[in-house]
């Protein structure tokens, strides 16, 4: 009972002073006229900053929304792209599937980056026409590929994991090799099998090769860095991914639709 | 009651005194003497910090309708003395005397504490008037120094009218 009668005495001291100093800063204003221009400075200098600071508050709580359209963008100008590279500057409009690949954007719902096996659930399903041993892939490049499919979500390996392989190469027709994580840094990986007569030059850009299933080709995932000699035959060239693991949200899922037919005339030729 | 009446008359004084010091002595562009924040001061600690604040504001505007002077420059300068006075009193003599509504006075409180009182009183209303009559014209030193010398001369003749008002002088 005290206690609110010294917060109501608090606020109205602070009322009452307000408000006579509100009165005095009017007065002035119409009576002095320097302060006048002062006073009126000082009340556009506050409401520009309430009204930036607003919009701000605003700004940042649309981000998300603005990312996401900025996303859908992104994936629709990236299969324009895809489908004139297709149709030799003769695109036929736009279409989730081009050449032997279909694309599917999606979001990532949850990316493990702290662990030796990592993995990424993306919101997107069975239903969406995900498939499995899809490849999930952002422009920066590989994510990881399509392990298990529900419904609406899918569960993927990431590339930071440890029994994860990605065939790549160096330079858009350079040799290729085995890519995979380092297992240690966040954007580290290792080239592996390149062939030991090749002459490499630090800072080649790597790209996926295309001879896997799953990736299409020249998707950018690195730089090459210093290069070891394995076994007296081989190099194992230490890349630095594109990639920022820690802020994957937005990725394309991309299915090869020709998939089964390859892997039926691999079992044949096994046979 | 003739108490009262004394100290209303000497307030009403006082604030006569201000006017002529605004109207008649021209102490140049570095000297602005006010003894407002010390009438402020001195207000029987009786009367809340509202009931403080609306007299400050009236002496205030008095000053500045009678004295030539720009409507609400003396008002926006003495109002915030008013409602920081208790807070200074409290700090600086104890809670006792605001609950008791004893006054103060250099005797009973000291010289110190009662020179910082008028100081932070003086600094507060001095800073705030010298930066509105200044209107953001003119440069920061200038301020400073016109905020300086008025502290000091202000300090000086406020401590004759703390002797007057206060417990001492009665």
């Amino acid at each position: 009972m005290k206690d609110r009668g010294v917060i109501l005495r608090i606020g109205i001291n602070a009322a009452v002073f307000i408000l006579l100093e509100v009165a005095a800063l009017v007065m002035l204003q119409h009576n002095g006229p320097l302060q006048g221009i002062w006073i009126s400075r000082g009340v556009h200098s506050f409401y520009a900053a309430v009204w930036g600071g607003a919009d701000n508050v605003k700004s940042y709580f649309s981000l998300r929304k603005q990312n996401e359209a900025l996303a859908e963008e992104n994936f629709r100008l990236s299969q324009l792209v895809r489908t004139y590279r297709e149709e030799l500057g003769r695109p036929a409009g736009i279409s989730d599937t081009i050449g032997p690949y279909r694309y599917i954007m999606a979001n990532a719902v949850k990316v493990s980056n702290n662990k030796h096996h990592n993995y990424i659930v993306i919101d997107k399903g069975s239903e969406d026409g995900v498939a499995e041993l899809s490849g999930i892939i952002t422009s920066s490049g590989v994510v990881g590929i399509v392990d298990a499919i529900g419904k609406h979500y899918s569960y993927g390996r990431s590339f930071r994991n440890s029994d994860m392989v990605v065939s790549a190469r160096i330079g858009r027709e350079g040799p290729a090799g085995e890519l995979m994580w380092d297992g240690m840094s966040s954007n580290g990986a290792v080239l592996r099998e390149i062939p030991h007569h090749i002459r490499l030059h630090p800072g080649d850009t790597v790209y996926t090769s295309g001879f896997s299933a799953i990736f299409p080709p020249d998707i950018p995932l690195g730089v090459t860095g210093e290069a070891t000699v394995v076994n007296g035959s081989t190099y194992n060239i230490d890349v630095t991914l594109f990639m920022d693991f820690s802020s994957v949200r937005y990725v394309t899922v991309v299915d090869n639709v020709d998939r089964d037919v390859i892997s039926g005339l691999e079992e044949q030729d096994e046979n | 009651m003739k108490t009262n009446r004394n100290n209303a008359l000497i307030y009403i004084l006082l604030v006569v005194a201000q006017i002529l010091i605004c109207n008649f002595i021209n102490l140049g562009q570095y000297l602005m003497l006010s003894i407002l924040p010390v009438m402020v001061l001195c207000l029987p600690l009786t009367i809340p910090a509202a009931g403080l604040m609306l007299i400050s504001a009236v002496c205030g505007l008095a000053v500045d309708w009678l004295a030539e002077g720009i409507l609400g420059l003396n008002m926006l300068a003495i109002v915030p003395v008013a409602f920081i006075r208790n807070m200074v009193v409290n700090l600086l003599f104890g809670k006792d005397h605001t609950e008791r509504g004893d006054g103060f006075s250099i005797r009973k409180n000291g010289f110190v504490r009662v020179s910082v009182a008028i100081l932070i009183c003086q600094a507060v209303f001095l800073t705030i008037y010298v930066i509105a009559d200044g209107a953001g014209t003119r440069p920061f030193l200038f301020n400073l120094i016109e905020v300086g010398v008025s502290l000091v001369c202000g300090y000086i003749i406020s401590l004759p009218i703390v002797n007057m008002l206060t417990s001492d002088g009665k």
